[in-house]
């Protein structure tokens, strides 16, 4: 890609391609770095936060922190390995340099509350570079004011502000409501940006070392927890490349992790699929639990564990779709006044899905509380008394219908994989009582209800016609998320209609490798591209299945499909390879890790 | 004024801020558990923590009940309803600033602000007002505090 002298290089209509970002990160926050050097997306002080740059949401209002050579310039990026710095390299007639990037950690030292580090190399010849730091604090909203503390320019907005220090970058110059500079890199030389941050406290101005000793700092910080890793199979790249980016979605505060960094990037260009998912989903519970065992994870297994039950205790047995990452229950959903990705409309934060009924969710929890105990962790009595409880509520409600694993906005109805996620919710809670880690009085009244569950799968959930269990009782249309049916072992009395059921999704929702979600609607207009979780589940069910070469190919497929740094947003175009909707997508990186361990154990078998 | 009184009240004072505390939880208002945050702070036994934390919290209610005992003797007068007052005031002080800001700050297993990416927490860290453990968090705790106020400075007075 060639950045021109000024503007954005491959953009169209100011937006890049959601394929160009990469993401950095404290565990706190996500930065989204895109390939011409731009920073089109940051929230501060955390990731919920309302934005300062948010350019991928509103080219003209969002803010951005351009920085790039001011000639043309050939991209090559990569993570330093093993790591979450990035390394963007330009290449020009003029010469070659280079820009690493990262979020630094905390650690010791007094610190900005938050801190993006971007440090210019010159590589060889002399390239010429400009930068811009225009802040747009609250989601574009809040013009910021400039001013000066000594010789740093501050941009102030609400609560929060920002220090532009730079060193060998350049005189700053105030331009209306932006910081900008302008160098020359020469081979040898180096430069280094550093944004810092604070809200509802002091600005903390560092020196240069101090700054680029934590950028060193952080990179040592991500290669040495890379390395503390167990998986070691054929995918290892991709697989620490997801685990490094679930780390980043985490939010070291209280354990939660996000769904993606994130909000309101289409499903479809220009569509209304726009939806907010920097909130923790229960859904992901589970496959969430599974990877981190599965990656030898168990500091950040053990907070995500507890902090589950706690954020889900106020409405106990009950429930809540999602939670915000600090734990609260309300995410109202409210529309921006941005113009959206690419003109896709509305832009929206929160999110309304926090008020709907899903039953799977229950199994997700029970089934996230066996993995925990199996994995020798202990639950505590009221930890105990709380999950038989929650299976006592799925005894009573099962047979209400819902909204389904997928958010559907239109009326509620009795979905298949809800039905098998409550017969998975009993049977796990008959297991952790038969580990003696729940009471067991009540597993009579469980076993009855989980049967009763199965006879309503096989009685109304089965279409003899295609041969298939159907997304919904009584219809005729496909739904991915059958696959968890096999994944989490939904046992019904004929296992062949679970094989059965895998052919159909392939064929009927199928595109190579890919699979979209589901057939039929969802109360929504417009379409939207394969679903890459459900094509990574597709390929464990194989695995699980046995079936290794089949697995195997497919998941090379998968793997050839994210971008250049190995990130994945939640849904591709199929036919033209555009990744869509939020990025990077947590429950994708999940579904790849548990991929290439079922892949690796069917191996093995 | 006596300084047994303030200790008397202390004690019955923590037995009901924490009782009330305890039957706001179960009631569903309120996700926080102060025996429990104090008590994780000295072992990860979540059992031990909850036992422990009562006595740390018990020692520290006595603590907080020999400074209000300090403030009635300072300016010569006592009684339910400035205790009551200095109950609200400790209860402000407290969800804003000691278990929100110091707590996470010198508990080695709860998140804070600062925390990032390097750490994993075994606690979330409370907000202002506590309100990350339920938005019903600040009016029982303010309520609780109010209560163990007006006995610290009831008992005091009466032991006078």
């Amino acid at each position: 890609m060639r950045p021109p002298a000024s503007g954005r290089g491959a953009a169209r209509d100011g937006y890049v391609p959601i394929a160009d970002y990469a993401a950095i990160g404290d565990g706190r926050t996500v930065a989204l770095v895109a390939r011409d050097g731009s920073v089109d997306w940051l929230c501060l002080p955390d990731l919920d936060s309302p934005s300062v740059f948010a350019a991928l949401l509103d080219a003209d209002r969002g803010g951005r922190f351009e920085l790039c050579p001011d000639v043309a310039a050939d991209v090559q990026r990569r993570y330093v390995p093993d790591t979450n710095v990035l390394e963007t390299t330009f290449t020009s007639a003029l010469g070659i340099a280079r820009v690493t990037d990262a979020m630094t950690l905390s650690g010791s030292g007094l610190g900005p509350t938050r801190e993006l580090v971007r440090r210019i190399e010159g590589v060889a010849g002399c390239v010429p570079m400009r930068w811009r730091v225009a802040p747009a604090f609250g989601y574009g909203h809040i013009r910021p004011r400039i001013e000066y503390r000594g010789p740093v320019p501050v941009a102030v907005g609400g609560a929060g502000a920002l220090a532009v220090c730079s060193w060998d970058a350049g005189r700053p110059e105030v331009d209306g409501s932006a910081i900008s500079g302008r160098f020359e890199m020469r081979g040898g030389d180096s430069a280094c940006i550093a944004l810092c941050a604070a809200y509802q406290e002091p600005l903390v101005f560092p020196r240069r070392d101090d700054v680029e000793r934590r950028l060193d700092a952080a990179a040592a910080y991500w290669r040495e927890w890379a390395a503390q890793r167990t998986y070691d199979g054929p995918w290892r790249d991709a697989v620490i490349r997801s685990a490094l980016t679930l780390k980043l979605l985490f939010h070291a505060p209280s354990g939660a992790i996000a769904a993606a960094a994130t909000a309101s990037l289409p499903e479809e260009i220009g569509g209304e699929r726009n939806w907010d998912y920097r909130l923790c989903w229960i859904r992901d519970s589970a496959f969430t639990l599974e990877a981190l065992m599965r990656l030898g994870c168990p500091s950040e297994a053990e907070a995500f564990f507890w902090w589950l039950l706690h954020a889900s205790q106020l409405s106990r047995p009950k429930l809540r779709v999602l939670y915000r990452l600090d734990g609260g229950e309300r995410a109202p959903e409210r529309v921006l006044a941005l113009n959206g990705y690419r003109g896709s409309r509305p832009v929206r934060v929160g999110n309304d899905a926090a008020g709907q009924t899903q039953l799977d969710i229950y199994g997700c929890l029970l089934q996230t509380a066996a993995i925990y105990t199996e994995a020798g962790g202990r639950l505590d009595r009221e930890a105990g008394r709380r999950l038989a409880g929650v299976a006592d509520l799925v005894a009573r409600i099962w047979r209400e219908p819902d909204s389904g694993i997928w958010e559907v906005r239109s009326a509620p109805r009795h979905f298949t994989h809800s039905k098998m996620m409550c017969w998975v919710a009993l049977d796990r809670a008959i297991r952790l009582a038969a580990a003696g880690h729940l009471e067991s009085k009540h597993v009579a009244l469980w076993r009855g209800e989980a049967d009763a569950i199965a006879h309503f799968v096989e009685a109304h959930c089965w279409s003899a016609r295609l041969g298939s269990y159907t997304r919904d009782a009584g219809g005729e249309g496909l739904d991915a998320s059958l696959l968890l049916g096999i994944l989490l072992g939904y046992r019904g009395p004929d296992p062949r209609r679970m094989d059965a059921t895998l052919e159909a999704v392939r064929r009927e929702l199928g595109h190579g490798a890919l699979l979209y979600r589901y057939s039929g609607d969802d109360g929504l207009g417009g379409t939207e591209g394969a679903f890459l979780c459900c094509s990574f589940w597709l390929v464990d069910a194989l695995a699980t299945m046995g079936r290794h070469d089949e697995a195997t190919e497919l998941m090379a497929e998968l793997i050839d499909r994210a971008n250049d740094v190995g990130l994945y947003a939640e849904e591709i175009d199929p036919h033209s390879g555009e990744l869509l909707g939020n990025v990077p997508q947590g429950l994708v990186h999940l579904a790849l890790i548990n991929a290439a361990v079922s892949i690796t154990a069917s191996g093995d078998r | 004024m006596s300084v047994w009184g303030a200790l008397a009240g202390g004690f019955v004072g923590t037995l009901v801020l924490t009782t009330t505390l305890r039957a706001a939880n179960e009631a569903g208002l309120t996700r926080v558990d102060l025996p429990f945050l104090l008590g994780t702070a000295v072992t990860l036994d979540r059992a031990r923590a909850k036992a422990l934390g009562y006595v740390l919290h018990l020692a520290a209610g006595e603590g907080f009940a020999l400074v209000y005992y300090a403030i009635f003797a300072a300016i010569g007068t006592d009684g339910w309803l400035l205790g009551a007052l200095m109950g609200l005031l400790h209860g402000i002080v407290s969800t804003t600033a000691l278990v929100n800001v110091l707590l996470p700050v010198v508990h080695p297993h709860m998140g804070s602000t600062l925390s990032s990416a390097d750490r994993s927490p075994l606690l979330e860290p409370p907000g202002f007002l506590m309100r990350n453990y339920g938005h019903g968090t600040p009016a029982v705790t303010l309520l609780a505090h109010v209560a163990y106020g007006a006995i610290v400075g009831g008992f005091a007075g009466m032991a006078g």
